[in-house]
């Protein structure tokens, strides 16, 4: 029999992604009393890079400089987007607030200029994106770096070829070499998570330097896959940049991402220092309110808890966090069945083309909401005064498509919060 | 100058009776080049059921395709036994059902002597658990499935070994024409854009669905009914058997198990052109809602993908129902259209392909005034590596686990190893063709997993680059093309698991890649 816990809090976060965990710090960080439920391993699939815009308009396929200015066009021309409900300045406080957050947990990000870097990934393409951890900043925009670069890989370590990376370099002026690295034991392929953990041993450093070492004359840049430890990794970085001379950065490529796991490692390092609760993988269901608060059950495998909320952030993803359930004709919300804005008729959900520049119809579906984050009835009130939602659930924002992902998570997590402290402010005083 | 082949026979068309045809002519000891202006089965013979007719099908309308299918089932289940899965199956008629139909089936089987046996409905049950309660009838049948693939590839194979030779993506642009036959044909790689001249003493179009447009080239007509079939790959095995429904043949009536899935089908829509056919939303919805019936779980379970073929059926005149025309295939000697070393064969069915080889070699036979005998009835088809990992779900097992050692797997939702992906490169390339994701597709399990290529597509890609397999930036469109190949058979079906599946997948190739930003 499972054990039965009552608890109760001033918000609960629901989900454990990337918005998840910012709403979760920045309600912890304004001294709210706060629980978290979610799939821990969700930001796995997260890249660690954190893009605000990156194209615009979307089916131009045009990569921006500066997103603050694609941003401000996004506004004018889609008064539906999550973008849209908020200031600049929200964006700047929130991206600020979260790279506070995370440089206070040992994960530097770098900001330096204005505009979006460049980044290079392991299939050799380009991803725009506005902040990287420290440990990428030395290979933003290498396109028009004229050093002489080396890629290193791993045998074994499958789905990352230096080769392949770069193969996206061709048109570069400097030159470009790639060595890979055979390391015992790999013969039926290396786990990424075991190698980046082999990264904080000297002497795995030590041997690594040796094999880069022999290009040190020739080349002047090192890009190795994003593995480089999962701790301290920008410590690494430094270390292995002193012993063989050369300026060192990472290439992020296919999920399980480590710098995503970095990311999971750093907030949860704060958020248990600043108290806040994490059930992890438990499955919630909101039952009813008892006055202003929210009544809900969160089940895993030997725990049932009954929460009663002030308030409740909801980041719980879109398909693959389960935020959102398609049925073979219609998409529901899972925890409130709240109303779900969606494409009138299925055939609409896909287009033909899997790369269309059009963008996927389903990828517009999620919840509208009011100004403050807060979903709306189909009359457009607020379903619940203190109900908010954050992040890829949110209506009108095919994020993948507009290089947006982290950005619309942070912002929305950031001033659902905010708008929630602010109420309980003004009343308590 | 162009370049120019010679060959004795020039096989155009490489779908299971193309091949079919390359192997009997190369075990008569004729020489003949195959070409495919794609790949190996991209036409009708990659996209059916797999299912090896026991003949009931067919006998109230066709008693003699009936016949051609249970005399060949029992040749292919003895010669090629090894691309074949010997499942049984089962005739099932549901509530509401017409009586009468279902009343006169074992007299009509009785006519054309195949094989069905009257079946307890109790004992159906226990048979087959998934059967829906509603089930008024069952009869057992002979039926099998066989992957087309494997079939294809072996065939092939074997008459390379016997001195055939097998071209991709080598399409015929034309036939040059000179005193009443083809003096050659003239073919474009489709990889290079080069034109290059074939010259045959005889010409066999199997080019299927294409064979209007074939003939055309040689100024001949050609009356082409193609009809459109879709079919559903479920994510597990539905049935230990082939379920047929007992009626009239419509949509959604027949349930194919192969490996670890079973496969739904079909529809049947007339198509102008058998290119770029695709699933509809229409379409998957009508299999299920009509599948369904048999099965129950048809309704909740999960599908990995559907696909399309384009039946090629050859028009007798005025046909009304597409599934009345004639399965029977059609083997023409366009001698009565003055081109005296051209044949046609085209329509028939997967089930008898190998008839459809034998008589068409025949044919070729005796205008090359060659006194054979077909030995496809006789020499089982052998087994090759290549060929292995197309088998639908290789499951883990002792065999397995030794083609594994210090081999690292690249497709895990399919368990395809490193080594079994060099085996094929290497097979692509001794054939002359280009490696790349789509011909390994065609070739293994690869990207048809729960995944559907969104991990094992880049695992195998950057393998490729590691093996200078492939080398430029360009060749990124590869990974598109591949990408998009998943795509046209997921579209229509993606809600539930698998449209997490493909979100993620857009997440990884256009969220952190942007590969729809790659301009071409």
């Amino acid at each position: 029999m499972k054990i039965q816990k009552n608890t109760d809090c001033d918000v609960l976060v629901i989900g454990a992604g990337l918005t998840g965990m910012i709403a979760a710090a920045r309600a912890s960080c304004l001294g709210l009393n706060t629980i978290q439920t979610g799939n821990s391993s969700a930001l796995f699939f997260a890249s660690g890079l954190l893009d605000l815009l990156g194209v615009y308009p979307m089916d131009s396929g045009k990569i921006i400089k500066d997103p603050y200015s694609g941003i401000k066009k996004l506004q004018s021309d889609q008064p539906e987007h999550p973008y849209s409900k908020i200031s600049q300045k929200q964006i700047r406080d929130s991206i600020q607030f979260l790279t506070n957050f995370l440089n206070s947990a040992g994960l530097n990000y770098h900001l330096s200029g204005p505009g979006n870097k460049q980044i290079l990934t392991s299939v050799g393409t380009f991803k725009p994106t506005y902040a990287v951890p420290e440990t990428f900043s030395n290979g933003c925009d290498l396109q028009r770096q004229e050093k002489n670069l080396l890629i290193v890989d791993f045998k074994g370590l499958r789905g990352f070829s230096a080769k392949q990376a770069a193969s996206g370099l061709q048109k570069r002026k400097g030159k470009t070499y790639t060595l890979s690295i055979d390391l015992p034991g790999n013969k039926n392929g290396l786990n990424p998570v075991h190698l980046a953990k082999s990264f904080e041993s000297k002497e795995f450093i030590q041997e690594l330097s040796d094999k880069i070492l022999h290009f040190s004359s020739k080349t002047q840049i090192v890009g190795l896959p994003a593995l480089c430890g999962i701790h301290n990794s920008f410590d690494i970085v430094k270390t292995l940049e002193k012993k063989i001379g050369m300026a060192v950065f990472e290439i992020p490529g296919m999920p399980p991402s480590i710098p995503g796991l970095r990311l999971k490692n750093a907030f949860e390092k704060k958020l248990s220092n600043l108290n806040a609760t994490f059930l992890s993988n438990a499955k919630v269901a909101f039952q009813s309110m008892k006055g202003d608060h929210f009544i809900l059950q969160a089940v895993n495998d030997n725990l049932k808890t009954r929460i009663k909320a002030r308030c409740v952030i909801l980041a719980s993803g879109r398909f693959p966090g389960g935020g959102l359930f398609a049925k073979r004709n219609m998409v529901l919300e899972t925890v409130f069945n709240l109303s779900v804005f969606q494409p009138d008729t299925r055939s609409q959900w896909h287009q033909l083309d899997f790369f269309d520049s059009k963008g996927h119809g389903i990828n517009q579906s999620g919840l509208e909401t009011d100004d403050t984050f807060r979903p709306l009835d189909k009359k457009g009130k607020p379903v619940f005064e203190n109900l908010y939602a954050a992040g890829s659930i949110l209506a009108h924002n095919d994020w993948a498509r507009l290089k947006s992902g982290a950005g619309v998570s942070c912002v929305s997590a950031y001033t659902a919060v905010n708008s929630f402290y602010k109420k309980i402010k003004i009343m308590s005083n | 100058m162009n370049k120019s082949i010679e060959t004795q026979v020039l096989v155009i068309g490489g779908g299971v009776t193309g091949t079919g045809i390359a192997r009997d002519l190369s075990l008569r000891g004729l020489e003949c080049t195959l070409i495919d202006k794609s790949d190996l089965n991209a036409g009708a013979s990659g996209g059916n059921h797999g299912l090896l007719h026991s003949g009931a099908r067919y006998v109230y309308s066709d008693p003699k395709a009936a016949i051609e299918c249970k005399n060949e089932l029992e040749i292919l289940k003895k010669n090629a036994g090894h691309c074949i899965e010997d499942t049984g199956g089962l005739f099932i008629a549901v509530k509401g059902d017409d009586e009468t139909y279902i009343a006169d089936f074992p007299g009509y089987c009785k006519k054309s002597g195949v094989y069905c046996k009257k079946i307890d409905l109790a004992l159906a049950k226990e048979m087959e658990p998934g059967l829906s309660n509603d089930v008024i009838a069952a009869y057992q049948v002979n039926d099998a499935s066989v992957n087309p693939f494997k079939l294809s590839i072996e065939n092939m194979n074997d008459a390379v070994l016997r001195g055939g030779q097998y071209l991709s993506f080598s399409e015929v642009i034309g036939f040059r024409l000179k005193d009443n036959s083809i003096e050659y044909a003239t073919v474009m790689n489709k990889n290079n854009g080069e034109t290059f001249h074939i010259k045959a003493r005889t010409y066999v179009n199997a080019s299927g669905a294409w064979a209007g447009t074939v003939a055309a080239m040689a100024g001949i007509t050609i009356k082409m009914v193609l009809s459109k079939g879709t079919l559903l790959v479920t994510s597990k095995r539905m049935t230990k058997r082939v379920i047929n429904r007992l009626r009239k043949p419509s949509d959604g009536d027949i349930l194919v198990p192969g490996g670890v899935v079973s496969i739904l089908g079909t529809t049947s829509v007339r198509v102008e052109s058998p290119d770029n056919i695709y699933p509809t939303i229409n379409e998957v919805d009508q299999i299920i809602s009509q599948g369904e019936k048999m099965v129950p779980e048809i309704k909740t379970c999960r599908y990995i993908r559907a696909y399309s073929g384009a039946r090629p059926l050859v028009s007798a005149g005025n046909d009304e129902d597409d599934r009345a025309v004639s399965r029977g295939f059609t083997l023409k000697d366009h001698t009565d259209d003055k081109v005296d070393n051209f044949i046609t064969i085209t329509g028939g069915k997967l089930s008898t392909y190998r008839l459809m080889a034998e008589k068409t070699s025949d044919m070729v036979a005796w205008k090359h005034s060659i006194f054979s005998k077909c030995l496809t009835k006789e020499i089982p088809l052998p087994s090759s590596k290549s060929g292995e990992w197309s088998e639908p779900g290789v499951q883990i097992n002792e065999p397995f686990k030794s083609k594994t050692v210090s081999d690292p797997i690249l497709c895990e939702c399919e368990m395809v190893p490193q080594k079994a992906i060099d085996t094929i490169i290497n097979s692509i390339k001794q054939a002359g063709g280009k490696p790349d994701l789509k011909s390994i597709a065609l070739r293994s399990r690869i990207g048809k997993g729960p995944c559907q290529g969104a991990f094992c597509s880049l695992r195998i890609f950057s393998h490729m680059y590691d093996n200078n397999v492939i080398h430029d930036y360009s060749d990124i469109n590869d990974l598109k093309l591949f990408l998009n190949e998943r795509w046209k058979g997921e579209q229509s079906l993606l809600w539930d698991q698998a449209l997490v599946q493909s979100s993620l997948k857009e997440m990884i190739h256009s969220g952190l890649f942007g590969l729809e930003l790659i301009k071409k």
